[in-house]
């Protein structure tokens, strides 16, 4: 049970958001889908589920032993970026209604919700009419929605948007518990720390194009085993200095006194230490790996940055 | 986990009937209805002939005035003041002031009483029969002749075409009725889906649902479920006007009930081709409220009223209704499922020419399933923006390029 795209295309009138895709995504995975706005995410996404059509390449999902072109209907639990239910009907009635289309019987479905509803401390707001809720209690509503039926195949798109902290930690252990009830998931985030916690495998996007793909440690040695070295100096730095001393090494002035600067293989250590003691006395010198978030944005720098707006 | 197709449209149509549909309203407005039916039957039941007697006083009167059973007639003399005689507590019911010149015999008459009142029209018609005859007696004409005189011409009606129904077995008032109630049946689809429809787009359900159910499982379980409140908006409008009917006759007229009149065995065709003609109008209705963003701003509104057309086309072609008109808008597709019971209800129409009317409707029918449910998909996706129509009309004939 896999999805195979190969070298997918997707172009909309004056712009191409799917450019040449082509990845894998397994059985049991968490596969985390990044990209700034307008990346592509959502085109692809909208391919998978089968609600529009490459323009070139192929989709192959295997399931059964049969083979489709996107996650058939009755596979595939979705959280679309799109989000809403009935704000007029009750929790419960929702959930049922959603878990009853997707081929639960109604006892099976009010069972399957409740659980669900007591994990989401959801619980007292069963029969409250949906829109009753808070907009961040309606959107675990709609997380359930997408997982009562115990899908094979579970995409959500931006699951954590509109979330409060605790709830993100929440949406992780669900993510977790997705995982270990044999769902494969496939989701796309703006949280990085939330995406370096539970992703089997990452896949960051940038124009339509895949920027790099693998697990964490691979996109490390991907991006040449990505650290950072923060310098703090006694006396404050002045700007012009910096930029003159450091102009072919990617760096940040953090304030007056410290500055970070972004090490790969390509850089050499005693160049570098050499140029850092250049500026002024050093009070501490630190290496740090690169998280997530810090090589997104370097990845999609050297991507040449991202474009303002996709249809 | 599959779900069976036709389950699944089970379960939307189920969900679009309930969303509209309220206990306590309809349960409220059933008791009513119960209520007034009570009436009727226990008025008949009930009903006392003592119990609607009128006294009436009669000053001046040149005639003897003979008492009926609800007419007591008593002569009081011309100076009674009226106001004396008539009020809430008293027996008399009204004053009736005759005066008639000596030269002529035409009687002047006033009816004083306390208010307006539906006997007070009986009385006027008894007055005048009573008159009739004591004219026909004063010219000296035997029993026979005032008889004659009083007998009304009545014109048994006969046409050359024999498909022409006889006047016991015709009923224009049918054929009109048949015209309100689909008329009925379409404003509430239309209402209902109106809202449903921009609803459901505007609470962004859309993608929830595509997810789990296709647009063609979608817009079918919300035609059928729109297409059941239209029906029960049809059955009670025409259960409101038979009750209405018998409270006029039975209550207001103090005529026995007769239901005698009406053609039941019209009623499953009508029943048939309502069912079609609302299934036709909802699924047009669906695609094209799909297609509005802004409803306060869309200009396709007033393409949902679209529907009303084979009514208006019907309604101004029925008066010749074995004219050529009719005959072609009984064949159209889109106008077949109004004109044909129309039709039946004033003509007799063979056979052929009812399987006629019903293939084409059921074959409209289906292929504007397919069509609308293209338009219905594509619509459903489109948010800050409409189709113009030329497109729309595009993805009617062919399957639309989903992007």
């Amino acid at each position: 049970m896999k999805i195979i795209v190969e070298n997918v295309v997707k172009e909309y009138a004056t712009v191409k958001a799917v450019n040449s895709l082509s990845f894998t995504v397994n059985r049991g995975e968490i596969f985390a889908l990044l990209g700034p706005n307008g990346a592509g995410k959502s085109s692809l996404v909208k391919m998978l589920t089968g609600f529009t059509k490459p323009d070139s390449g192929n989709i192959q999902v295997s399931l059964d032993d049969q083979q489709f072109d996107a996650i058939p209907n009755w596979a595939l639990g979705y959280l679309p970026e799109d989000r809403g239910l009935y704000p007029e009907k009750s929790v419960i009635d929702n959930l049922v209604y959603f878990a009853q289309l997707n081929g639960m019987t109604k006892t099976a479905a009010k069972e399957q919700a409740n659980i669900w509803l007591e994990k989401f401390d959801l619980t007292e707001r069963t029969n409250d009419q949906l829109k009753s809720l808070s907009k961040g209690n309606q959107q675990k509503v709609q997380l359930i929605t997408a997982v009562i039926h115990q899908p094979q195949w579970v995409i959500l798109d931006e699951p954590f948007s509109g979330l409060d902290p605790v709830n993100q930690e929440k949406v992780v252990v669900f993510l977790q518990e997705l995982k270990k009830l044999g769902m494969t998931v496939l989701l796309s985030a703006h949280q990085m720390a939330m995406v370096e916690k539970i992703a089997d495998r990452i896949m960051l996007m940038n124009k339509g194009e895949q920027v790099f793909l693998g697990t964490l440690k691979e996109i490390v040695k991907q991006v040449g085993g990505a650290n950072q070295i923060v310098a703090k100096y006694q006396e404050p730095l002045a700007a012009e200095t910096v930029a003159s001393v450091l102009q072919d090494l990617e760096h940040q002035q953090i304030n007056d006194t410290s500055l970070r600067v972004v090490g790969n293989a390509s850089v050499n250590l005693n160049l570098l230490s050499n140029k850092l003691t250049e500026l002024g006395q050093l009070v501490s010198l630190q290496s740090q790996q690169l998280d997530l978030h810090q090589i997104y944005i370097q990845a999609i720098e050297q991507h040449g940055g991202q474009i303002n707006e996709a249809k | 986990m599959k779900q069976n197709n036709l389950t699944q449209i089970g379960l939307v149509t189920r969900w679009e009937f309930m969303h509209f549909f309220k206990w306590k309203q309809e349960i409220i407005s059933k008791l009513i209805m119960i209520l007034i039916a009570g009436i009727i039957f226990a008025w008949q039941y009930f009903k006392d002939d003592t119990f609607d007697v009128y006294q009436i006083a009669v000053a001046n009167s040149n005639i003897q005035l003979e008492d009926t059973k609800k007419f007591k007639f008593k002569t009081v003399t011309p100076e009674t003041q009226p106001e004396t005689l008539i009020n809430e507590e008293s027996d008399y019911s009204g004053l009736l002031l005759l005066t008639t010149p000596s030269d002529k015999q035409i009687a002047a008459i006033s009816l004083i009483a306390f208010d307006k009142q539906s006997w007070q029209a009986e009385l006027n018609e008894e007055i005048n029969k009573q008159y009739r005859k004591h004219a026909a007696n004063s010219l000296n004409l035997n029993e026979d002749q005032v008889a004659l005189l009083q007998e009304p011409v009545t014109i048994e009606q006969q046409y050359l075409d024999s498909a022409v129904k006889s006047d016991e077995e015709t009923s224009d008032t049918i054929a009109v009725i048949t015209l309100i109630l689909m008329a009925v049946g379409i404003f509430t689809a239309f209402g209902q889906l109106f809202a449903s429809v921009t609803g459901e787009k505007q609470q962004r359900v859309t993608e929830q649902l595509y997810s789990c159910i296709s647009a063609q499982t979608w817009i079918d379980g919300k035609i059928f479920g729109q297409m059941l409140h239209a029906l029960k908006a049809m059955i009670t409008a025409g259960l409101s006007g038979l009750l209405f009917y018998a409270f006029m006759a039975v209550v207001v007229d103090g005529k026995a009930l007769d239901f005698a009149s009406i053609d039941w065995g019209f009623m499953p065709w009508l029943l048939l081709f309502s069912a079609l003609g609302i299934y036709i109008s909802t699924a047009f209705i669906a695609a094209i409220a799909a297609a509005i963003d802004d409803p306060n701003h869309s200009a396709k509104t007033g393409l949902m009223l679209l529907p009303l057309l084979p009514m208006i086309l019907v309604f101004m072609t029925m008066d010749d209704a074995s004219g050529w008109a009719l005959s072609l808008l009984s064949y159209l597709p889109f106008t077949a499922f109004v004109a044909m019971p129309v039709k039946m209800s004033l003509i007799e129409v063979p056979w052929w020419q009812v399987v006629i009317a019903i293939a084409s409707s059921l074959a409209f029918a289906l292929w504007l399933r397919g069509a609308a449910a293209r338009i219905f998909k594509m619509c459903m996706t489109m948010y800050g923006k409409e189709p113009d129509v030329t497109t729309m009309i595009v993805w009617m004939i062919k399957e639309p390029n989903y992007q």
